[in-house]
């Protein structure tokens, strides 16, 4: 399928070298609503969740200290950046290294938290996107291979084959199991019962941007 | 089986990297009833191996024409009209690297280690995106590593505390141990005495 | 002289098939052992063992493309595994601390009986900085890198302090600082390509020394509380 009939007519693009991003109406409205969520989110302050304990009356507040803030903070804005950045790109191994940059800075962000059973939940998460890179790299280099090119410009204009159609598919596992949005959603309840939310909100938005962005690229590569 | 109970086994964190990897490991069974086959259209090819060194090349593998700041080299990228100077890279050799080259028959094989050459053009000019992102990737995984061993697993315990406490250990050990020896030396003493008497 | 063939030459394309099977065979096997696995470390060995299948799939279209599709490729592996690792480590001493308090975590000193250890360290450890100067780029940082490795395994005193450890990794992000500025000179001002070229090589070598350094520190904290 071209891309204007999926994303609207082209606006214009960002030529480095061979990557191209380039930008329609549906490309830009996520990139600029992505922006304007991390900037909300780096500007706002953690919550502190109070908790009741067992046995006794007394209440246990749950907050989060002003260094691990602040590294939370650094690691989210990039998070925001970085699937700003996935939005508008144009080229496919591009995209998937966008992929694997939102998929690290996730367990980042999760990873400061010093509950058990959170680390564990995060370790069991970092191991699903260490077997990503098997798909997204090499969904990637199948389509490379049945293309000979990466560029989504490029590949818009060729008749699918059942090869670039698998390519694409397992290219979708791959982001599916990086930002493991719904169908790990088990794992993600366990991560998300910690203090310290707004900055887990963005392990959220950027699973949802890019899950739409990548029906898109599928979409493009398979019809 | 209801599928509540099927829910409450998949909020199991340990289960889901396990069923993931069931799943991606019968999907990559597909692969072997999709016909596959390379495009041979593909940017940047090569030649075929040992071509380039029975030809005599001194960059073997990687001999892609051009000379060092005079001609570019052959470079068949995706989009040649957004890179302005490409094949320069693709043909710049440094003069250390060229004194090595005049000597070794064998420079080419270690063309990543040298500034200039074909893969140095892709990683830092065409495709240059991705290599910033690649860093970004090992910059913030360095991050996370040692912000986790920073805060927690090297500060575990207080260490001018610990030092202090093992001191004081040590102090009542060497103490103790110099009691024990002072007393033995007594009895010896006491015992040579009576012997002597 | 034809440097550059028109397409890919047969013996690619007649490969392609058996090096992506190859592939496809590995990832398998390894998925299906990960999907068995009970305890977490193999897990995590395991997962190296995919990624292996990956840069099979990825080698196997056998271009200059997918070769420098490679690097990329196996650093995010990398990235990922130390990341992951130290998260695991801290979830064990944090399970380990939340059952018995008084749990010691002192880990083991470091026995290791080399005779280069103790008489040409430092020696050692500047030929291989100065042969990775020589290299630079990604391979240089790598050999440079184990020359501070060595350097600091050969160290018997306790680890650095913090400030150390931030300034080594400031280091670092002034390697990728000036990798940035030498990608933007690329496509602002083409015609400084040559300087382009010298930045972003001692850049990465910069920032993959200093990086492999910092390894070295992490490891004698982590380890050497001997």
């Amino acid at each position: 399928m071209s891309l204007a009939s999926l994303g609207g007519n082209l606006l214009g693009i960002v030529p480095l070298g061979d990557i191209v991003f380039y930008l329609n109406p549906l490309h830009l409205f996520l990139f600029v609503a992505i922006l304007i969520f991390t900037f909300l989110i780096a500007i706002s302050h953690t919550e502190t969740q109070v908790e009741a304990e067992f046995g006794t009356l007394g209440d246990k507040k749950q907050s989060v200290g002003l260094k691990e803030f602040k590294a939370r903070r650094f690691l989210s804005v990039i998070c925001g950046i970085a699937t700003a950045g996935a939005m508008i790109t144009g080229d496919l191994y591009n995209f998937t290294l966008f992929m694997s940059l939102v998929g690290i800075l996730n367990i980042g962000i999760i990873s400061s938290v010093k509950q058990i059973g959170v680390l564990d939940s995060v370790f069991q998460y970092g191991l699903i996107a260490m077997m990503c890179s098997l798909p997204l790299f090499g969904g990637a280099a199948i389509v490379l291979g049945a293309c000979g090119t990466v560029s989504l410009l490029a590949i818009q204009s060729m008749k699918p084959t059942a090869m670039m159609i698998f390519g694409a598919i397992m290219l979708f596992i791959g982001v599916c199991g990086e930002s493991g949005i719904a169908p790990f959603f088990a794992s993600k309840a366990e991560m998300f019962r910690t203090p310290g939310s707004p900055f887990l909100l963005i392990v959220h938005l950027s699973s949802l941007f890019i899950i739409i962005r990548a029906i898109e690229i599928v979409l493009i590569i398979c019809t | 089986m209801r599928i509540g109970d099927i829910w409450n086994k998949l909020a199991t964190p340990k289960r889901i990297p396990r069923l993931f990897a069931l799943i991606l490991g019968i999907f990559l069974i597909i692969g072997f009833m999709v016909p596959m086959g390379l495009n041979v259209d593909q940017l940047y090819p090569r030649e075929a191996p040992q071509v380039q060194v029975e030809q005599g090349l001194a960059m073997a593998p990687y001999a892609r024409g051009g000379e060092p700041l005079v001609s570019p080299g052959i470079t068949k990228s995706a989009y040649p009209q957004y890179a302005p100077k490409l094949g320069w890279i693709n043909s710049y050799v440094s003069p250390l690297s060229r004194f090595v080259m005049s000597l070794s028959p064998y420079f080419g094989t270690s063309i990543y280690s040298s500034p200039g050459g074909l893969i140095d053009e892709i990683l830092y000019y065409t495709r240059g995106f991705d290599t910033v992102l690649e860093s970004s990737i090992l910059m913030m995984a360095f991050i996370i590593a040692s912000w986790l061993s920073v805060n927690y697993t090297m500060n575990r315990r207080n260490d001018s505390e610990n030092i202090k406490k093992d001191v004081k250990i040590a102090i009542s050990n060497s103490d103790l141990i110099a009691s024990e020896v002072e007393q033995n030396n007594i009895k010896a003493h006491r015992k040579q005495n009576r012997r002597d008497n | 002289m034809i440097y550059v063939p028109s397409t890919v030459p047969h013996i690619f394309s007649a490969m392609y098939i058996p090096a992506i099977y190859t592939g496809l065979i590995i990832g398998f096997f390894s998925l299906i052992a990960i999907s068995m696995q009970k305890r977490d470390i193999h897990v995590l060995v395991l997962t190296d063992v995919v990624g292996f299948a990956m840069l099979i799939v990825v080698a196997g279209v056998g271009t200059d493309l997918a070769e420098s599709f490679i690097l990329p490729g196996l650093v995010v592996e990398l990235a990922e595994v130390l990341a992951i690792s130290e998260i695991l480590i801290s979830r064990e001493m944090r399970k380990i601390s939340a059952d018995n308090p008084s749990a010691s975590f002192n880990p083991m000193p470091m026995k290791y009986d080399m005779e280069i250890l103790t008489t040409a360290p430092n020696f050692l450890s500047l030929l291989l900085i100065a042969y990775g100067v020589f290299l630079t780029g990604f391979t240089g940082g790598a050999i440079a890198g184990g020359g501070i490795l060595l350097y600091i395994l050969s160290r018997k005193a306790r680890g650095l302090p913090v400030f150390v450890i931030n300034g080594v990794s400031g280091v670092s992000g002034i390697g990728w600082c000036m990798w940035i500025i030498a990608f933007w000179i690329f496509f602002v001002a083409p015609q400084y390509w040559l300087l382009c070229l010298f930045l972003a090589a001692c850049g990465l070598l910069l920032k993959v020394a200093t990086k492999m350094g910092l390894i070295g520190v992490l490891m004698r904290e982590e380890y050497g509380k001997d």
